[in-house]
């Protein structure tokens, strides 16, 4: 028989999600999802737009429940919707508001999560497809990357088990990421539908979000976060009380270890540092202050191979990473750098090469490269800039014609107008070159 | 807190506001080019989610005015430099 997994791997009343008003049990929120997807069509794809964690979770449930597969849109403007809706037809949006955001049929998610589930818990087949994400591809336009369930379902108790997560004593997931991202997926929605964990519905942004869901929430909190967020929580004048975090996860750019050992001091608890991407999930952890060989999750295989590194799982055929790694005894391995061309912010991952292509269709624009400074991942405030040869457009125009073709947090803080770009005689951009003139500009 | 009836007009505190942003994004923009009315995110000057992390930080630092997530409130509070400057105003305040 084929292998398969329960939707919800927990007590009917365990507690799967906390927001203000109460929590949401395992049988609660089957009753909801059963509810929800009894108002969805079945199999028509669903775009899951909820910003409530508990929300995002039940209309992801549901959509399992009528054999549908989740699209999760990182972005929500109405020129992505149209283009998800064209690759996936037949498609719904599903979100808290009454408003359709988009063209497509759209249903309101607003859960009664007192309900009584009326069918038994669900085993889903291993192999069916529950998800798609979305990464940014290298032309601009997102790379679809497609999650079983059993993948899914599988990875959790990786977590749990990665984690040291106790079932006698859940952890409180307080995660500061969004469910639509593959972090947050992970993290948030998924750990709790398996492990002995429980997550944060409302708001977690701000540091002051962040404070106030602290000293709502019961021990031991778990806070899922990011090194720009950990950053902003730990610098930002205290104005509510509350006690900190038994643990840390940071996950999306690379954590400073004196960040990571501040708040350990901080706070007097752990800080570990998840390595995954989207295409492959979260596969491995370390803690930052202590380590810098990462520790592969349980059931994971990690695979060099002649083009790169490759990693495989259970209902995950093997796939390509990256980033370039040598692998150690004892499932441990170390990171040996990214390619050169892709840069991250925000979660979010772009080849300069494909910024670069974008750059070079805009009407009047003869020459132009994208270009990172050495820094990016590690000052808040650095971003991408262009170098554009255009003598009959200005910098407010170019950046006017990026803007709808580039996710916002890619877009250059400067695009400066040269004119000729330093090539040398193969026709290459050295950086060096190129991080001079873009100096030179600057001080002139 | 006053409003002029220019719209490209800023006040003292939106001007002081202002400086504020191109400090802490490191902008590279004059203060006074940041029009008063314009939106700060999307078309305007174009800010993303880390931008608005990284502003909240040096608006509570600056200011003592926490910003939260209000998926509704939010929106508008960063509407604009104009819509920023009220809301910080009124809290620094109370």
């Amino acid at each position: 028989m084929a292998p398969s997994y329960p939707l919800i791997g927990r007590a009917a009343d365990a507690v799967l999600f906390r927001h203000s008003g109460g929590v949401v049990t395992a049988a609660g929120f089957l009753a909801a999802a059963e509810d929800l997807a009894a108002r969805l069509p079945p199999g028509a794809p669903v775009i899951d737009l909820c910003r409530d964690r508990a929300a995002f979770a039940v209309a992801f449930a549901a959509a399992l429940l009528v054999d549908s597969v989740s699209l999760l849109a990182g972005e929500r403007s109405p020129e992505r919707l149209r283009s998800l809706a064209e690759a996936h037809p037949g498609a719904v949006t599903l979100s808290e508001d009454a408003t359709p955001p988009g063209p497509m049929p759209h249903r309101r998610v607003c859960p009664d999560w007192s309900g009584t589930p009326v069918g038994p818990m669900r085993w889903l087949q291993a192999e069916r497809l529950a998800a798609i994400v979305f990464t940014s591809g290298s032309t601009g336009e997102p790379v679809a990357h497609r999650k079983r369930w059993g993948a899914l379902a599988v990875r959790s108790m990786a977590a749990a088990a990665q984690f040291g997560l106790d079932p006698w004593r859940p952890a409180e997931v307080l995660a500061t990421v969004p469910p639509q991202h593959m972090y947050g997926f992970e993290t948030s929605v998924l750990l709790p539908l398996h492990a002995p964990a429980a997550s944060w519905s409302g708001a977690a942004f701000y540091p002051d979000d962040v404070r106030m869901a602290l000293a709502a929430l019961p021990a031991p909190v778990l806070l899922v976060t990011t090194p720009l967020q950990l950053r902003a929580l730990l610098d930002a004048p205290v104005t509510a009380g509350g006690d900190g975090p038994a643990g840390v996860i940071s996950a999306t750019a690379p954590l400073d270890p004196a960040l990571a050992a501040r708040a350990e001091e901080h706070w007097g608890c752990w800080v570990q540092e998840i390595f995954g991407a989207t295409e492959v999930g979260s596969i491995a952890s370390r803690r930052t202050t202590a380590e810098q060989a990462w520790t592969l999750y349980p059931g994971l295989e990690l695979a060099e191979e002649e083009q790169g590194a490759t990693v495989a799982g259970p209902f995950a055929p093997p796939t390509p990473l990256a980033d370039r790694v040598a692998l150690l005894p004892r499932r441990r391995f170390h990171l040996l750098g990214r390619s050169s061309d892709l840069v991250k912010l925000g979660g979010r991952r772009a080849s300069l090469s494909g910024l670069t292509r974008i750059l070079a269709a805009i009407p009047g624009v003869e020459d132009g490269v994208f270009l990172a400074p050495d820094d990016l991942e590690a000052r808040p405030s650095a971003r991408l800039m262009v170098l554009a040869v255009a003598p009959r457009r200005s910098a407010e125009e170019i950046l006017a014609e990026l803007r709808p073709r580039v996710d916002p947090v890619f877009l250059p803080r400067r695009v400066q107008l040269v004119a000729a770009l330093p090539r040398n005689e193969l026709g290459k951009l050295p950086r060096a070159a190129l991080l001079a003139l873009a100096t030179g500009a600057r001080d002139g | 807190m006053e409003s002029p009836a220019d719209l490209r007009t800023a006040t003292g505190f939106e001007m002081e506001l202002a400086g504020l942003i191109v400090e802490a994004l490191q902008l590279e923009v004059a203060p006074a080019a940041i029009l008063p009315t314009a939106p700060l995110f999307g078309d305007g000057l174009g800010l993303d989610s880390i931008d608005a992390l990284e502003l909240a930080l040096a608006i509570s630092r600056r200011y003592g005015v926490a910003l939260k997530s209000d998926d509704e409130r939010n929106g508008r509070i960063f509407a604009s430099l104009r819509a920023l400057a009220a809301h910080v105003d009124g809290e620094r305040r109370r």
